[in-house]
């Protein structure tokens, strides 16, 4: 395997070392080896690679360069809020702080290659340098000269440079209307199940066999395969499973060797953390200390999304539930649910076929405040003066966000709002107040 | 900061060449910097201009006047040739002598620039506009006892525009001051302009001494080549005849005029490797440059534009027709595109070639596109004719 990292003007061993820490990335790491060259030849110009997350374009990149001994800069674009962190920190990994501190306050792109030429020329590369960008595309929403300027540095600085940029979006939403100089395109593509089986089971706890570990991860994968791929998340459930998998072993219950029981016992626990740690309702903390708490069942615990209960003012979740009536009920059906004499009207009648489609599914509507109040009015059996304080409760409502105003033109003559809120939430509200909002829904009539 | 911020042409170590031959000689002529002895078909602009300066400076009055005309009509040629005349006649004592000014609004930064350049270039004092201003006003304001008068051009008027036009309005209301002794003659491109751009206050003071300059008609370019030329026989007549029929037909425009006899000049040097050739331009010369500058470039381009790039071109005219409308998607376009591929017997390409195809050809500015993060949803639209585009596709 390793035989596929071979290249003159490096040494052997430390390819070798590099082929140890990239596990089923040879034939990229070889492939970027090749387009690298040696030392102190010229490299592409720029270099773009693309991959899904935990698809080893950092590491990788990281490695190479680590252990090769090669003049680099790491740059995350995340980090670099503006262009002038940027320069600064290409420059001071280049040429230390000196280089750094000659940029001026607000530099532009100019200033950089500027003082870029002045210390190459000072200091020549005997070696091409590289600039690895994290993120690359955050690149797309800073100066539109940015970009561009980076894919041809090399032309630009007059050195040997290499720009590679690391993202997880493909090329095509990144060329500039205007053209630019094509990098050079690198596939990462997505790590297999065994070559997932394979990464994960290098790091295997000490005091059990390795075959105990694969089989651990073997069923680990058979559990979340379906729904994740990132290598990342993979291993994060593994470390923090595998206590709850070796208990049997350790309570002498179970032999290394009997899988089937040992499968038995961890897989509902598997299914389980899918619902609750891989959601983050529960935390990785919450989690390891509801695993030592064996009496507590796991799951008992109300995860994040259990919290929905607000406490609100009497009046706050009657406005509340007549906002969300007003959402999602047609402005026609109105009369109908809630004037006293309205007559008897089947629903057949007043379907229309627009509305036949579920109002849940197309979201709530918008709904003028004078229809807001009147349904306010008749849910609310008492007489409720209209008052400063109603007025603000729809207001502070908004702020809460539980309302949202759409239409920004007028703040006082007839605003429109939406209702923001679920049915499960609208639905504990109303319970509280003993309302059956359900009734008076047009879509569960 | 950098030392030599500001760029300039290196400075030339030997002298320029003596032209050698007839053709050379012809081109130094005929370069647009070179001044002409006198300026042909502008006798009667010439005559206005400089009578009403003159009477002006005998006077001791100011005044404005605002000069109008499309590019290349010889405004500023006009305006220049008048102040040298005139100065000719201070130095030989027929009118008092006085101050000349010029200053261009395509070369300052920013309008209120237009006063620090003024005062430099009457006192030599530097200062910052507001200043600048204030001592302009104090000079244009007071009596002196043995002022000069100051003759003011301003070029490319319409870039001093702010928003409270307060530039235009002090350089328009210092020669209506009793003391002032100031010309301004301003130039720019529309005629209409003072109606335009101008508030009222602005456009009274600017007053109704108005020229326009007509665009040369066919006649006028020929002999301002010939007088040009002065007696160097370098082009045949049909040739000269053609090329100002030529260009007085779409903008009248002298400065392309020259320089299309030039490039004739240059072209008719090439050829003259061959021995049929007389040594003057000739008509096919001409043509030959003719064609150089007044053809479209989007044909040429689209006619030398790789197979997938023309297919595509065809896609999107086959979607617009489909559609009826003037603009389409990529992913639209694409499927016609994948279609035409099979019709035509090629590999249809992926979306990834498919797109870096269509951004290419929004580089070069064939087709205009949204900003590429939309990906197939961009929308397409042609930056040049349907017809052009087919033109161009079916002529191999």
């Amino acid at each position: 395997m390793t035989a596929l990292l071979q290249h003159p003007g490096y040494e052997e061993e430390r390819l070798q070392r590099v082929a140890e820490q990239l596990p089923c990335r040879e034939v990229q790491a070889g492939l970027l080896l090749s387009l690298m060259g040696q030392p102190q030849q010229y490299s592409y110009p720029s270099i773009f690679i693309y991959g899904h997350r935990a698809s080893g374009k950092s590491h990788v990149m990281h490695v190479l360069l680590k252990e090769l001994e090669l003049p680099h800069a790491t740059v995350s674009c995340v980090e670099c809020v503006s262009v002038a962190l940027l320069f600064e920190q290409v420059l001071l990994s280049f040429f230390g702080c000196d280089a750094a501190s000659l940029l001026p306050r607000s530099p532009s792109l100019s200033d950089f290659v500027r003082i870029y030429k002045q210390q190459c020329s000072q200091s020549p590369a005997k070696q091409t340098r590289y600039i690895v960008m994290e993120k690359a595309e955050l690149l797309r929403d800073t100066d539109a000269n940015l970009l561009p300027a980076l894919l041809r540095l090399q032309e630009l600085v007059e050195d040997n440079i290499t720009v590679i940029l690391l993202s997880e979006i493909a090329w095509d939403k990144f060329r500039p209307n205007t053209g630019c100089f094509e990098p050079l395109l690198l596939h990462f593509p997505d790590y297999s199940k065994g070559e997932l089986q394979q990464i994960l089971s290098q790091d295997r706890h000490p005091s059990y066999s390795a075959e105990l570990y694969s089989s651990y991860i073997n069923i680990l994968l058979g559990v979340f395969y379906s729904v994740c791929r990132d290598l990342r998340e993979l291993r994060h459930l593994a470390a923090l499973n595998f206590s709850k998998f070796c208990e049997p072993l350790a309570e002498g219950k179970v032999k290394e060797t009997d899988t089937h029981k040992l499968w038995r016992n961890i897989e509902p626990h598997l299914k389980k953390a899918m619902q609750t740690v891989y959601l983050r309702e529960v935390s990785s903390l919450q989690w390891e200390q509801m695993q030592q708490m064996e009496e507590k069942e796991t799951g008992a615990l109300r995860g994040l999304s259990a919290h929905t209960h607000v406490e609100l003012p009497y009046y706050s979740k009657f406005l509340l539930i007549a906002a969300y009536l007003a959402s999602y009920n047609p402005a026609r059906t109105d009369k109908r649910f809630f004037l006293k004499h309205h007559g008897k009207i089947r629903k057949t009648n007043f379907l229309k076929k627009n509305e036949k489609t579920s109002n849940h599914l197309l979201g709530p509507k918008p709904f003028p405040l004078d229809r807001l109040l009147a349904i306010f009015y008749s849910v609310v059996d008492s007489r409720v003066a209209p008052t400063a304080s109603i007025f603000s409760q729809i207001s502070s409502l908004v702020t809460l966000q539980l309302l949202t105003q759409v239409s920004h033109d007028d703040q006082l003559d007839a605003p429109k709002y939406k209702c923001a809120v679920s049915m499960d939430f609208i639905c504990a509200i109303s319970r509280t107040v003993n309302f059956d909002i359900v009734k008076y829904l047009y879509d569960f009539l | 900061t950098p030392r030599h911020a500001t760029p300039s042409i290196p400075s030339r170590s030997l002298p320029a060449r003596q032209p050698a031959n007839v053709l050379e000689e012809a081109r130094t002529r005929l370069h647009v910097s070179s001044v002409p002895e006198s300026l042909p078909c502008r006798e009667q602009e010439f005559q206005d201009i400089y009578s009403f300066v003159e009477s002006k400076i005998i006077d001791g009055t100011g005044g404005c006047m605002y000069i109008s005309g499309v590019p290349g009509t010889g405004k500023t040629a006009t305006v220049h040739e008048v102040m040298r005349c005139l100065q000719h006649a201070a130095d030989v004592d027929e009118i008092p002598p006085f101050h000349f000014i010029e200053i261009n609004g395509m070369k300052m930064t920013d309008p209120h620039q237009a006063y620090v350049q003024i005062l430099q270039k009457l006192t030599g004092q530097k200062a910052t506009a507001d200043h600048a201003a204030a001592l302009l006003e104090k000079r244009f304001s007071n009596a002196a006892p043995r002022k000069e008068s100051t003759v003011l051009l301003v070029d490319e008027l319409d870039l001093l525009w702010t928003r409270k036009q307060n530039v235009m309005y002090n350089l328009f209301d210092w020669p209506t001051r009793r003391h002032a002794r100031l010309v301004v003659l301003t130039i720019a491109n529309t005629m209409d302009l003072p109606e335009r751009i101008m508030i009222n206050r602005v456009a009274s003071r600017l007053g109704l001494t108005r020229m326009s300059f007509q665009p040369y008609s066919f006649k006028q370019l020929q002999q301002i080549i010939t007088s040009r030329l002065n007696k160097v026989k370098a082009f045949e007549e049909d040739a000269l005849q053609l090329v100002s029929r030529k260009v007085a037909a779409l903008s009248g425009d002298a400065r392309r005029c020259l320089d299309i006899c030039r490039r004739a000049t240059e072209i008719c040097e090439h050829s003259s490797a061959d021995p049929s050739a007389t040594g003057l331009v000739g008509m096919s010369h001409v043509m030959e440059a003719l064609n150089e500058m007044f053809s479209s470039a989007y044909i040429t381009a689209i006619k030398c534009a790789s197979l997938q790039e023309q297919l595509f071109l065809r896609a999107v005219i086959a979607e617009f027709r489909r559609l009826g409308l003037e603009e389409a998607t990529f992913q639209q376009v694409f499927v016609q595109h994948q279609a035409l591929c099979r019709v035509e017997g090629l590999q249809p390409i992926s979306v990834s070639e498919g797109l870096a195809v269509c951004q290419r050809l929004g580089a070069c500015r064939l087709l205009l596109l949204e900003p590429s993060r939309l990906g197939v949803l961009q929308r397409i639209r042609l930056n040049v004719s349907q017809d052009d585009v087919l033109y161009a596709l079916k002529a191999d």
